[in-house]
């Protein structure tokens, strides 16, 4: 028992990490399953994170009263960021939003009153693990609901084929600005959470390694699927810390070598809907015969 | 006597000695065995050529702990490592770990402050003693939980500006500094200060970034000032960058540099272009004049093949200011009782700066060393050149 | 006055650095349509191969530069065979193309850091040509000349390469569409394979040149040169040459006169707000033509 607990007490922290990279995934699959690659969530987490950690200084409020603001915060900021960058084609957005992020830091670093400059600042924080979870399991819940209403079919139309998407009379660009909104909500709470689990920010807490794992963990999980964006998140957060038991040297390399093998061998990922679909109707004409 | 007399007797000698047996002061202290330390490396990442100074200090340091019987006899002190790449996600991760893990009775860490900060709010919750090998920020210790043994650089700063500036007249001084660093800034502002009231005209301040890989343009920017002097308040990379910078475009005259400028490492980068630029240290394995410094460079030598520099020397340190805290414990050390017994530790009964002090939870040795490298690539005291 | 002018020089040869590898990310670019993220590696270990060669045999140093460029140019291909080709034999997709390179600029840039040692090496004094010229009052070094000239070479060729010569054409018709340039008699694979060498090649000197002019070599250096190169890229037009090259030389003096006259915290600032500003307003950069898509 005790062992257990010792374990469980070791690694709580790992699984903190892993569901605020689902944040992060999550809000990277909302604009994908819409058809956009973007690497914007890592502006929307700095501006939820900074400010997140700002209003924690500033009036001491909790977790609760800081979900909704950031959540706010963000979908305003998701629906600048769709009103500016969606008029450019996939190649360029993606590019954009790249450099969307280099200037944040640029930003973050020459306001140090706001966001303590280039040596970050303490953030009080009094988030528990359990808080968390409840969190991750209501966005799961949202990000459910989303799936099985006319948006979550609209955006697969419009991801798959926009042309005929717009013949079927949704407008492709109603479903994306939606997506950017949700993506930005769902990335600033993200931003926030990470500030209070790790109570210290600085310019390098939202830059590009969080840009990679994002994408690594939503492309691993599946694409496809909001839950792959969860499982993908869960298994690069595990992935350094497993890596560096075995081969301390090549954690990093590890990351990489196992995104390569993805793309190459599985490039849609672990939740595939449509290969799930096909073994099922494979299994199930396979009944039919025998 | 009768047998039942001598019974009794023997009875009452034993019941004697029973309760005269405590009364022997306990000088037994610390029970023989192994007791862990947890130690987060940071051997990978940006700055794993001074991370693995520090481990490799802390290494021998193990090893003569136990081989001298420092704390007792048949005790040593065991490392439990964890890398962390200096994130710090990873170091509050490992931290985790080492604090559900409860024979580890204090843990080490940490150079860069986005880590330092991350962490500590973790051992001041779970009540971990914390002895900080690397990390220059100023304020970090926390007595009785959080300790230092960063020798902090920016004192000896001004001190080197002040004799260097005297001693070569200069009457303006030009600053090339790191913007993005804010202990540079802080420690620049000192200095300037100090020079300005000595009356040293400051010609501009250039600014360049930690990151930088091209400093033609600041170099010519500063010498464009037309300093007496150059000052140089950034990092190691673009430390060197700058000190390379100036000297290709025929600045002749003297560069100071700081603390970052003293690895072995950084002569073999610089080679001939480092000749000549003063910076103050805290350690020097060429000047070294206590005996224990001098047995520490030997031992050092012969184990890792390559001299020991300021780094090695705080990492050796932290081990023994933990080797004192525990040997000054009765009984089975706890870490409150740990961290207790650091808190009251004033001086270092061993270190190789030949005088160290602990104040408020953080080391410091008295004195300033100012060196610059010769031309066959060891550290000598600086003198003015002449002309 | 003169230090305008020094500073003006500071920043062409700088620039030149950047429009150099700008020309090799453009040259994947604008052909293939790849977005390369680990571009940027090819430079990092070209110059740590030349570092190590030069170390190792003694070789002087216009050899250790041809070093460098053959091994930019071998990485390059690699890294195409491993993770292009088996994209574009599936149906290429320009999303999965864009991961796949973070997979390599992943593993590309950490296995860097391990062969340096975590730490920026410097090519020993004496390895390079040192010589401080004079014109007039103004101080300009002999690397600097060096990456000027090899900047505007490297320019004019492959201009004359992609404009003027058979295999040119030949290139721009695999970017366009294989299968029909196959039809024509041009061989889509081998010519993607030179197109590949080349662009690491261009690359990768910018690397050897760059990581001896700032004495830097890291996977930093990479890194650094990607950023700004791509700003060269975007701005300057990535389908025409001359365009990147003038960008990424203006780049160059835009950064160093920022530095100069008004802050060097802004300096990285007003490159990526011209790369956003650009990539918004004109992505087509400055002498790019319009109407240039990928269906």
């Amino acid at each position: 028992m005790q062992v257990l607990l010792d374990f469980w007490a070791a690694y709580r922290s790992t699984v903190a990490f892993a569901i605020v990279n689902a944040f992060f995934a999550l809000s990277t699959y909302a604009v994908l399953g819409a058809g956009i690659l973007s690497f914007a969530t890592v502006a929307f987490a700095a501006i939820g994170g900074f400010l997140g950690a700002q209003i924690a200084l500033s009036l001491g409020l909790g977790v609760f009263w800081l979900v909704p603001v950031t959540a706010l915060a963000g979908l305003a900021s998701g629906y600048l960021v769709a009103a500016i960058f969606l008029r450019l084609d996939s190649h360029w957005m993606a590019l954009a939003s790249l450099a969307l992020i280099l200037i944040t830091r640029v930003v973050v670093i020459n306001l140090p009153s706001v966001t303590g400059g280039v040596n970050g600042m303490s953030v009080p924080s009094s988030v528990t693990l359990w808080m968390l979870v409840l969190m991750l399991a209501l966005i799961a819940l949202v990000f459910y609901q989303i799936n099985n209403s006319w948006y979550g079919i609209a955006a697969t139309a419009v991801r798959e084929d926009p042309a005929v998407a717009s013949t079927l009379g949704i407008s492709p660009r109603k479903i994306q600005m939606i997506a950017f909104c949700i993506s930005g909500a769902v990335g600033s709470v993200g931003g926030m959470l990470l500030a209070m689990v790790l109570k210290f920010v600085s310019p390098d807490t939202y830059f590009i390694h969080l840009a990679f794992t994002m994408i690594a963990a939503v492309v691993l999980g599946g694409s496809y699927h909001w839950a792959g964006a969860i499982i993908g998140a869960a298994v690069f957060t595990a992935l350094p810390i497993a890596a560096q038991a075995v081969i301390p040297q090549f954690e990093h390399v590890a990351n990489g070598i196992v995104l390569l093998l993805i793309m190459i061998f599985m490039p849609r990922g672990l939740i595939d809907p449509r290969a799930i679909r096909l073994r099922r109707q494979a299994r199930a004409s396979r009944g039919t015969l025998s | 006597m009768s047998i039942s007399h001598r019974r009794s007797f023997v009875i009452a000698a034993a019941l004697a000695t029973a309760l005269a047996l405590p009364s022997v002061p306990s000088a037994q202290g610390l029970p023989p065995g192994e007791y862990k330390i947890g130690f987060m490396t940071e051997n990978t990442g940006p700055i794993a050529s001074a991370g693995v100074s520090f481990w490799n200090g802390a290494q021998l340091a193990i090893d003569e702990v136990k081989s001298r019987a420092y704390m007792g006899k048949g005790t040593s002190i065991v490392l439990q490592t964890k890398e962390s790449g200096s994130e710090a996600a990873r170091s509050i991760q490992n931290m985790n770990q080492f604090i559900a893990d409860r024979s580890i009775l204090a843990v080490t860490c940490c150079i860069l402050s986005p880590v330092v900060g991350s962490v500590k709010p973790v051992v001041l919750e779970a009540k971990m003693p914390l002895v900080i090998y690397g990390a220059t920020a100023v304020g970090l210790p926390s007595p009785p939980w959080v300790y230092s043994m960063t020798i902090l650089p920016g004192p000896k700063d001004i001190e080197t500006g002040l004799t260097v500036a005297s001693e070569i007249k200069a009457k303006t001084a030009a600053y090339i500094l790191a913007n993005d660093n804010e202990a540079f800034r802080n420690r620049l502002n000192d200095t300037r200060t100090a020079l300005e009231a000595k009356g040293v005209r400051t010609a501009g301040v250039v600014n360049v970034l930690t990151k930088d890989t091209d400093f033609t343009a600041a170099a010519t920017q500063a010498m464009g000032l037309k300093p007496d002097v150059i000052f140089i308040y950034a990092t190691q990379s673009a430390a060197v960058g700058a000190v390379n910078s100036l000297r290709d475009r025929g600045f002749k005259q003297t560069i100071v540099g700081n603390d970052v400028l003293a690895p072995e490492t950084v002569f073999k980068r610089m080679g001939q272009t480092a000749v000549g630029v003063p910076f103050p240290v805290s350690f020097s394995s060429a000047l070294a004049e206590s005996a224990e410094g001098k047995a520490f460079i030997a031992a050092y030598e012969a184990r890792f093949k390559s001299t020991p520099d300021i780094y090695s020397a705080q990492g050796y340190q932290a081990i023994w200011f933990i080797a004192q805290g525990l040997k000054s414990i009765s009984g089975t050390p706890t870490r409150a009782s740990l961290a207790e017994a650091l808190s009251k530790i004033t001086s270092f009964e061993h270190n190789v700066y030949g005088g160290e002090i602990m104040k408020n939870g953080q080391a410091q040795t008295t004195g300033t060393l100012i060196v610059n490298w010769s031309p066959d690539g060891k550290l000598v005291r600086w003198t003015a050149p002449k002309n | 006055m003169s230090l305008f002018l020094e500073q003006l020089i500071n920043g062409i040869a700088l620039g030149s650095l950047y429009a150099l590898f700008g020309l090799g990310f453009g040259l994947v670019f604008s052909t293939l349509g790849i977005l390369n993220a680990a571009h940027g590696c090819y430079a990092s270990w070209a110059a740590i191969a030349a570092f190590y060669f030069a170390q190792w045999f003694q070789l002087p140093f216009v050899a250790a530069v041809a070093v460098g460029i053959g091994a930019g140019g071998l990485l390059a291909l690699l890294v195409d065979r491993i993770a292009f080709q088996p994209l574009r034999d599936r149906g290429h997709e320009m999303l999965g193309a864009l991961i796949t390179s973070i997979a390599f600029w992943i593993i590309l840039d950490n296995l860097a850091g391990l062969a340096t040692g975590q730490q920026s090496l410097t090519f020993p004094r004496g390895t390079y040509p040192n010589h401080l010229f004079r014109i007039g009052d103004i101080p300009v070094s002999a690397m600097q000349l060096i990456t000027i000239v090899s900047m505007i070479v490297v320019t004019v060729g492959l201009h004359l390469l992609i404009a003027r010569s058979r295999f040119g054409s030949a290139m721009r018709a695999v970017g366009w569409n294989p299968n029909a340039a196959a039809l024509s008699g041009v061989d889509p694979a081998r010519t993607m394979v030179v197109i590949a060498f080349l662009a690491g090649a261009t690359s990768g000197f910018a690397g050897v040149l760059g990581g001896v002019m700032t004495a830097n070599v890291s996977y930093s250096l990479g890194e650094s040169l990607m950023l700004k190169g791509f700003a060269a890229v975007v701005v300057g037009g990535y389908n025409d040459v001359r365009g990147t090259a003038l960008a990424g030389v203006a780049l160059g003096i835009l950064e160093v006169m920022t530095s100069q006259y008004l802050s060097s915290g802004l300096r990285d600032g007003i490159t990526y707000a011209l790369l956003l500003g650009f990539l918004l307003l004109r992505p087509r950069g400055l002498f790019g033509s319009a109407g240039y898509s990928r269906a």
